[in-house]
């Protein structure tokens, strides 16, 4: 029982960090009807300047910090340099030039720090353990699932709550109206797809600590993402949260279970999902 | 028979300069077969119209059941090849009727699945696949008709058979895209609803591509692991998928012989890069944007535009085109 407890939490952390890096996602798709091969590169670059910044500094605090918005500002780049121009396109075109994207960050990745995997420790105040009576858990873990609750709830209140937002949702709807209503549309592209590079580069810096900084996580993670934001629902903030939480669980439970199996799970969910119910569990038709 | 009477030469000239040309035999093997894989996706993608990363699926299995079946049932490398071959088209009419159910967006997400899914399950199955370390020591079961014994235990020997298959399907596969059943394909990717209203039964057309493209990678796949004498877990990775269809994007799809060039290019440069930069990969990544924004129809687009510049500028009537 104890076991399982601590699998679910390990799974709730893991699933925080999935909608982090789902989130971003799901909203450019819903708003751009964009779909962005290169997502996953933006987790994994956020992860390697992580451990440029906590290697140089020693400081994770100044990763948490900086890492996003770097991510955030190399998102925009990529956006007004080359991802821009395949909006005009069909889906199959702009799969392919941010399949180009993601496969040049990756070579370039390796290029500059080798092909093979860094570790990043945690900070030092977050190093030991939590004691709840006799159940005892990774103070880090456990930061990462506050945090990234934070986080949850900042981004939800920016969706919901804030103009910028209203924006958002609107122009998920009907962008080609909100353009005509006198929203300068190609701007609001362009910050949502850099918040979206952004959180996807903060569940790098989460993941960090936990897993290391390798080049093939970008690919790694954009399938998660992809399982996340299918099972979900695309386009929808709540389908993110609640897919990356199933996932991420699933994932966690599965791995003491059946560790092989996980994945194919996950991946069998995917499948299922698109066959059965493509508009997952909360997005529209 | 006038269609295979034009090609047949262009094709055998092909794979005759494959290999007096390259480096290496290995080098012209290794084209020629990724050529096939390549004409697998431009059958997908250029004709039906199908952005499909689920190409690794056929290239592994293909692999798996030309080795197993030569491993455990002590068959020849053909009739190992064959079973290959039928797998892959039987698994392809799997896949191809459940992804064609879904469109756009959701059936690249389900290919992708596919492929994902496979990789696990060979992952899984390491009993039969190695797992991680692959499948090691493929034999080559020699062919024994009537106590004459062919072998291909030479390299010459084997890319004289892998020149020989990759004549033959590139003449089916013309042949293919040439008939009612190859315009009929192009007719849905223009214009799918329009196809369907004319009375075409869009979803056998698609299968039916899935399973063509999913048989001659099939049995490309298996002709690699004969040649590598390995079959390696990394076939159904979803970065094979990757390679294959920037192979064929590069090349150009919707014509054959785009294919080939897709494959010479890739195989070719990249062993000539990777030679002394290991990262060209990175240059590759660059080649796939700008050939999706300045070069949709692939290198073959840009020779074709090179010929059609050449005879306008020489007033030759005998144009070089070969569609």
């Amino acid at each position: 029982m104890e076991l399982f407890f601590f699998q679910l939490l390990n799974g709730l952390g893991l699933g925080v960090i999935y909608f982090l890096l789902s989130v971003g996602l799901t909203i450019t798709f819903g708003l751009l009807n964009f779909v962005n091969f290169a997502h996953g590169a933006f987790y994994m670059v956020g992860a390697y300047v992580t451990f440029v910044i906590v290697s140089l500094t020693g400081n994770f605090w100044l990763a948490l910090l900086i890492a996003p918005l770097v991510i955030g500002t190399l998102a925009i780049a990529l956006e007004q340099s080359v991802v821009k121009f395949s909006y005009v396109l069909e889906h199959k075109y702009q799969i392919l030039v941010t399949l180009g994207v993601a496969l040049m960050l990756q070579e370039l990745v390796i290029m500059i720090w080798g092909p093979i995997g860094k570790n990043v420790s945690p900070p030092s105040s977050l190093a030991g353990i939590i004691e709840i009576g006799d159940f005892i858990y990774p103070k880090y873990r456990a930061f990462v699932i506050a945090f990234s609750a934070l986080i949850a709830i900042v981004v939800w209140w920016g969706l919901e709550k804030t103009k910028f937002g209203a924006l958002v949702r609107a122009g998920s709807e009907n962008a080609q109206m909100v353009g005509l209503l006198g929203v300068n549309i190609t701007r609001l592209f362009s910050i949502t797809f850099g918040l979206g590079g952004l959180l996807a580069g903060l569940a790098g810096v989460l993941a960090a600590p936990l897993r290391g900084a390798d080049p093939f996580m970008g690919v790694e993670a954009l399938g998660i993402a992809f399982i996340v934001v299918v099972i979900g629902g695309m386009g929808s903030f709540l389908g993110a949260l609640v897919g990356g939480l199933v996932v991420g669980v699933m994932q966690s439970v599965m791995s003491s279970v059946w560790p092989e199996g996980a994945s194919l799970m996950v991946y069998a969910a995917m499948a299922a999902v698109i066959l059965s119910r493509p508009r997952g569990l909360f997005g529209r038709a | 028979m006038s269609l295979e009477l034009k090609h047949c030469p262009i094709l055998i000239a092909i794979a005759l300069a494959a290999f007096l040309v390259l480096p290496s035999i290995s080098l012209a093997t290794e084209v020629l077969i990724f050529a096939i894989i390549a004409l697998g996706c431009s059958i997908l993608l250029g004709y039906a119209g199908l952005l499909s990363f689920g190409q690794a699926i056929f290239f592994g299995l293909g692999a798996y059941v030309a080795s197993l079946s030569q491993i455990h049932l002590g068959v020849n490398f053909l009739v190992g090849l064959l079973i290959a071959t039928a797998a892959g088209a039987t698994v392809a009419a799997l896949v191809g009727a459940l992804a064609i159910r879904r469109q756009g967006i959701y059936f690249v997400m389900l290919t992708l699945a596919f492929t994902q899914l496979a990789f696990f399950v060979s992952y899984t199955l390491d009993e039969w696949t190695g797992g991680d370390n692959g499948l090691l020591d493929v034999p080559r079961n020699s062919v024994d008709i009537f106590g004459f014994e062919i072998a291909i235990d030479s390299s010459e020997k084997f890319y004289a058979f892998v020149a020989i298959s990759f004549v033959l399907i590139f003449l089916g596969m013309i042949r293919i895209t040439h008939s009612q059943f190859g315009r009929t394909l192009l007719a849905i990717k223009q214009n799918e609803e329009r196809a369907t209203a004319l009375g075409y039964s869009v979803k056998w057309y698609k299968v039916l591509a899935f399973i063509f493209s999913g048989s001659i990678t099939a049995y490309a796949g298996g002709m690699y692991a004969l040649f590598l004498n390995f079959a390696p877990l990394s076939n159904v990775e979803l970065i094979m998928s990757e390679h294959i269809l920037i192979m064929a994007i590069i090349g150009g799809t919707g014509n054959v012989y785009g294919a080939v060039l897709g494959s010479l290019f890739l195989v070719v440069v990249g062993d000539m890069l990777s030679a002394f930069w290991e990262r060209w990969l990175f240059l590759l990544g660059g080649i796939l944007i700008l050939t999706v924004f300045y070069m949709r129809g692939g290198l073959i687009s840009g020779l074709y535009g090179v010929f059609e510049f050449l005879s306008q500028k020489f007033g030759s009537a005998s144009t070089q085109k070969e569609s």
